[in-house]
């Protein structure tokens, strides 16, 4: 037993290196697991109070950028409000011609983003609003100008984003001209990819592609962006279609999370058929 | 004792500085990796067991903080600590972290640390493992050792002037 010991000792950086790195596979391998999520939650806490803190810095010449760029939306956007206005009374009033179910009008919770974290393909963000504030993991981030990403984690005042420019982000979309659906993913670089579109569909360079409505966390109709690069694979079925996103993410500040619970009951009954086959 | 809890304290500042910081001063999304330059003065200083420790500390702290893929900056910043303890040396520790070396030190712990990174981040994704490596792992690398250059002139003037 003692020379056991001893022998441990004298290579005791190498036994402490397989040690931390068993440690590290497991907590990979644990990632959904409910403490390292309980753990996870604490720590965004945590480190949100401080980022906060830190984020107050202001960033003066990106303040008078920002101003003269809000202004120029405000002109445009209230101009837009009219002629939005004047077409939802319009659908409306075909709905209730058709018998169709009004749409579910999402609430949104505003937030400030109180720190990034761009560094090695992580692409997370850090808001300044939790589970007090009504938002959880699983809820959409949008911004004015489009689809953001998810929440994967919230403490009570703070939480943190995934942004579509992540490796782990997929959602529903569809191309709003012709209604054609796929499925966005990221593949590193500052476009996203829409997959799973056939070779025989009809898209064309500038389509606006939004979110769709197959997915259980984000609503219908948020643009994403436009396609910025259509081409055919040799050998496959599918068409190579990069869409650029709407949303500028390196001078992103506020966005809005959209309190939206899961339809359980869709979910279930998702889940079943899924299980039968 | 005294001298850990100064480490895990500048560690906690550290990491909040490199989440503000990717803001401001990142180059198309390339940030310094300032906790890799701070693992690397704590292997210098303190040697090859301290720095595998502080090594899995700072990255556990790091994956909890950015709410995702929780293990994988504690398994490369653990080798990128052990790596660094290689370059220990007691008696000439000041020497090193005001010299050069200290940057190359840093230039190649941070190659192993983003290759380790990337291997296992773009396991089963749509990100291509040589793309990351060599676009995004590199320029990280290179933006690194320099901004390490800090360092090692103010290690320089205190130490061995």
């Amino acid at each position: 037993m003692q020379r056991l010991v001893d022998i441990l000792l004298a290579f005791k950086e190498y036994v402490v290196l397989t040690f931390l790195i068993v440690v590290s596979i497991i907590l990979l391998n644990s990632n959904d697991n409910s403490q390292i999520r309980a753990i996870r939650s604490y720590t965004v806490g945590f480190f949100g109070v401080t980022q906060d803190f830190i984020s107050i810095v202001p960033n003066v010449f990106a303040l008078k950028r920002e101003n003269e760029i809000l202004r120029q939306l405000s002109v445009n956007l209230s101009d837009e409000v009219n002629r939005l206005r004047e077409a939802r009374l319009e659908n409306m009033r075909l709905r209730e011609i058709i018998g169709l179910k009004e749409k579910t009008i999402f609430k949104l919770v505003a937030g400030e983003i109180v720190g990034k974290n761009i560094h090695l393909l992580r692409n997370t963000i850090t808001l300044n609003i939790g589970e007090a504030d009504g938002a959880k993991p699983d809820m959409a981030i949008i911004s004015e100008h489009g689809l953001v990403g998810k929440l994967i984690a919230a403490s009570d005042h703070y939480s943190v984003g995934q942004i579509m420019l992540n490796k782990d982000f997929r959602s529903s979309a569809k191309i709003q001209r012709n209604r054609v659906d796929g499925i966005i993913s990221w593949s590193g670089g500052e476009i996203v990819n829409l997959e799973n579109i056939s070779k025989m569909q009809d898209v064309k360079e500038g389509d606006v592609v939004t979110t769709s409505e197959y997915s259980t966390i984000f609503p219908p109709d948020v643009k994403i962006g436009y396609v910025s690069k259509v081409s055919d694979q040799p050998g496959s079925l599918f068409k190579n279609i990069e869409v650029t996103p709407s949303v500028e993410f390196s001078s992103l500040e506020q966005v809005f999370v959209v309190i939206a619970s899961v339809d359980s009951e869709r979910v279930a009954l998702e889940n079943k058929i899924a299980r039968k086959k | 004792m005294g001298k850990h809890l100064k480490y895990l304290f500048f560690s906690f500042i550290l990491m909040n500085i490199q989440t503000y910081i990717s803001q401001l001063i990142s180059l198309r999304d390339i940030a310094p990796d300032l906790l890799l330059i701070w693992l690397v003065y704590i292997a210098i200083k303190e040697g090859q067991l301290t720095g595998t420790i502080w090594g899995f500390i700072i990255g556990l702290m790091f994956d909890l903080s950015t709410g995702s893929f929780t293990g994988l900056a504690a398994m490369s910043k653990t080798i990128a600590g052990f790596t660094a303890g290689y370059f220990f040396d007691e008696n000439r520790a000041h020497l090193i972290l005001g010299s050069y070396r200290f940057v190359l030190i840093v230039l190649f712990v941070s190659l192993i640390h983003n290759t380790i990174y990337f291997i296992i981040l773009t396991r089963g994704s749509e990100i291509g493992l040589l793309k990351a490596i060599f676009q995004i792992g590199l320029a990280t690398n290179f933006y690194t050792s320099a901004v390490a250059l800090l360092p090692m002139l103010v290690f320089g003037r205190k130490y061995i002037s």
